[in-house]
């Protein structure tokens, strides 16, 4: 009876559901986006780029969901990047510092490729050029996002108190004033040799490859006068008690650590430090100065810049909603107003307009006016070598400030890994 | 003279004590003090103040306790599965004789020696096949996989050392193949187990690229990936992260310590003949 009761019941709900029409509502699918980022944790735009990914899940709830894979280690994170991409398997949305070793990604098809969007007037938002320098024939797969200019720190509190009143701007200056800091116990300049990269003394080097060659001095790597002669002045600041005894070896924790410290005098890094200095040392927050490196060349007021971080997506063909989901997040990470308050936070300069008249740190308004007063802006070496000659300028240098090779010999030797 | 000797021989290794010993002092003060700063300005004295506060921060964080859990849970399962596996390869190639039997040892050996990041493109495509990628059964693969080669160096070493005459026994008194594996040459390969064990533990527990590669939620993540919450691209909080690296060698040690004896006679078994 019951059996009966239930099967009666059964066919009555499907004959009016098919008289009536009704059908159960098309659910509209929700598309995931997997961002593997970098600016988490103890990074200074982790929780800028927190609120604005909840801000976006937000607005587009149902629809769009961002989803962010922490990946608080950099070395780790690009070869991640590197393998997923070997693989055929891109992330939806991710971020990359182009350099010719990322460039080779622009071969494959799995990545997406912005130009359309951008001529249909996304370019407009972005700073004039930096599209241009992500532009790979004709292909723009990767969009401008961080970009930074690596000015010279100086600590005018050790200047003075060395008796100097300004900062070098001439070879001759710089000597005499490493002269005086030297004789006041202050180490006139932060230097290193280990690292991945040497970071801090491959910025002086750029420096000096832009006072001697100009702003065309990559044009031939390692031909010419210029890396020579600025080698030998990089060999000048390890010399006679230019630099620390630990550069040599030393990683940028060894470097920064003597300016934070107010052993060193002059440094070089990019505005993402400001929060460090700001936080771990505020009287030399408070002293630092920004501006170009010595002219050791005939090229004077030279700054060294470059597109720091790219960000790129998955080209998902076979998955349109997906392809237009990270176009449209990356519209919301690349809108001025959301690209301000990411700056504000961290310090950080971007590629995309916005209005910096809200950017209230004194320090980073300087590395503003050191950029715009630049008599031109030319990348990092590293910027423009393949990977193995990065890594091979920290060892050449150590051997050059160890007197185990002269000036031509470290050039011959990043020359040799170069032509490989 | 033999005075002398003696001096000269204590000073050796009282140096060596100290070479082996200064980094885990070190990094043990490293992890108490209040800044990268006073790092950088006294690393190697101790701290001006104790700072027990970084170990609060390593602890929460970055979410130690259950990354703790999941490398416990990876650790274990991976000795579990390689020991299962290499014990049987091992078993086979120590006591069975057929065609091919020192190629398809020397294969399995040359594992040994490829490096790791051969394996990375091949295993994250496998893995995403196999749609398991971001899980902790994904880590637990892998790890057992790559530690296949040492431990059937080991136990086919440490087995060849059991006498054939107790399998001759336990045969004549009825045991088949697999009784003879189980009831005979699995309880007395507990000391090559428990090496090739450690030994599989300690590289699950420390590995940290691949399972950077095959994870990417917090859910799946283990203690060495939470050390790395510590620092970034541009800025690193080295004594919070020191303190993480001393919560998590410590399980490592606990296991050398309760198992040591059994790892040294187990690598150095087979090694003497007679």
């Amino acid at each position: 009876m019951k059996k009966s009761n239930f099967l009666v019941l059964a066919l009555i709900l499907v004959i009016a559901g098919t008289v009536t029409g009704c059908k159960p509502k098309e659910e509209i699918k929700e598309v995931t986006l997997q961002w593997p980022c970098i600016w988490v944790g103890e990074d200074s735009k982790a929780e800028a780029v927190a609120a604005l990914v909840e801000q976006f899940n937000a607005d587009n709830a149902g629809s769009i969901r961002v989803e962010i894979e922490a990946q608080p280690d950099y070395d780790g994170y690009e070869q991640k990047i590197r393998t997923s991409i070997a693989a055929g398997i891109v992330p939806d949305v991710f971020t990359m510092k182009l350099n010719p070793t990322t460039k080779a990604y622009y071969e494959s098809p799995l990545l997406m490729d912005f130009s359309k969007e951008l001529d249909m007037g996304w370019s407009k938002d972005f700073n004039d050029g930096t599209v241009s320098q992500a532009t790979v024939d004709g292909m723009v797969k990767s969009l401008p996002y961080e970009v930074a200019i690596t000015p010279v720190w100086y600590n005018m509190d050790l200047l003075k108190k060395a008796g100097v009143s300004s900062y070098p701007k001439t070879y001759d200056e710089f000597l005499d004033t490493a002269a005086k800091l030297k004789a006041a116990g202050i180490i006139p300049t932060s230097q290193m040799t280990g690292g991945s990269n040497a970071w801090t003394s491959m910025l002086w080097y750029s420096h000096f490859l832009a006072s001697f060659g100009g702003k065309n001095v990559y044009d031939n790597p390692f031909e010419g006068d210029a890396y020579v002669k600025a080698a030998e002045v990089l060999l000048a600041m390890f010399s006679d008690g230019n630099t620390s005894r630990d550069a040599v070896g030393g990683d940028a924790g060894v470097s920064g650590g003597h300016y934070l410290a107010a052993e060193s005098a002059m440094f070089i890094n990019g505005p993402w430090y400001i929060g460090r200095v700001k936080g771990d040392a505020p009287d030399v927050y408070a002293a630092t100065e920004v501006g170009p490196a010595p002219a050791v060349g005939s090229n004077s007021g030279a700054m060294i810049g470059f597109l720091q971080t790219n960000f790129a997506a998955a080209a998902n063909a076979d998955d349109p909603a997906k392809a237009a989901a990270a176009v449209k997040f990356i519209k919301w990470m690349t809108k001025g107003e959301n690209v301000a308050k990411i700056s504000k936070q961290s310090g950080a300069l971007f590629a995309v307009k916005y209005d910096a008249s809200s950017i209230d740190d004194a320090l980073q308004q300087k590395f503003i006016e050191a950029s715009n007063n630049a008599s031109f802006t030319i990348s990092h070496l590293a910027g423009v070598v393949p990977a193995d000659v990065v890594s091979e300028f920290g060892q050449a240098l150590g051997k050059m400030a160890l007197g185990e090779a002269t000036p031509a010999e470290f050039v011959e030797m990043l020359k040799k890994v170069n032509n490989q | 003279m033999k005075t002398l000797l003696n001096i000269f021989k204590w000073i050796i290794l009282v140096f060596f004590l100290f070479v082996a010993l200064y980094p885990l002092i070190w990094l043990l003060l490293a992890s108490f003090k209040s800044s990268n700063l006073e790092l950088q300005q006294n690393p190697f004295g101790f701290p001006d103040q104790w700072m027990f506060i970084n170990y609060y921060n390593a602890m929460v964080k970055a979410k130690l306790p259950s990354l703790f859990f999941n490398s416990i849970i990876v650790a274990l399962f991976a000795v579990t599965v390689n020991l299962i596996v290499a014990s049987m390869t091992s078993f086979v190639i120590s006591r069975e004789n057929f065609k091919g039997k020192n190629i398809v040892f020397t294969i399995i050996i040359a594992g040994i020696l490829l490096p790791i990041i051969a394996f990375m493109v091949p295993y994250f495509s496998i893995i995403q096949k196999f749609k398991i990628y971001d899980s902790l059964l994904a880590l637990i693969v892998v790890y057992s996989a790559i530690n296949i080669p040492i431990s059937v160096f080991l136990l086919t070493s440490f087995m060849e050392s059991i006498p054939v005459e107790l399998e001759e026994a336990a045969t004549i008194d009825g045991a088949n193949f697999v009784q003879r594996f189980t009831k005979v040459i699995i309880p007395l390969s507990q000391t090559g187990l428990a090496t090739a064990g450690t030994f599989c533990f300690i590289y699950a527990w420390n590995e940290f690229i691949m399972a950077l590669l095959l994870t990417s939620s917090e859910s799946s993540r283990t203690l060495q990936l939470g050390i790395r919450f510590f620092t970034s691209q541009f800025v690193t909080d080295y004594t919070a992260m020191y303190a993480a690296i001393v919560i998590t060698i410590i399980p490592s040690i606990i296991i050398y310590f309760l198992f040591h004896n059994r790892i040294i006679s187990g690598l150095t078994a087979g090694a003497v003949k007679g």
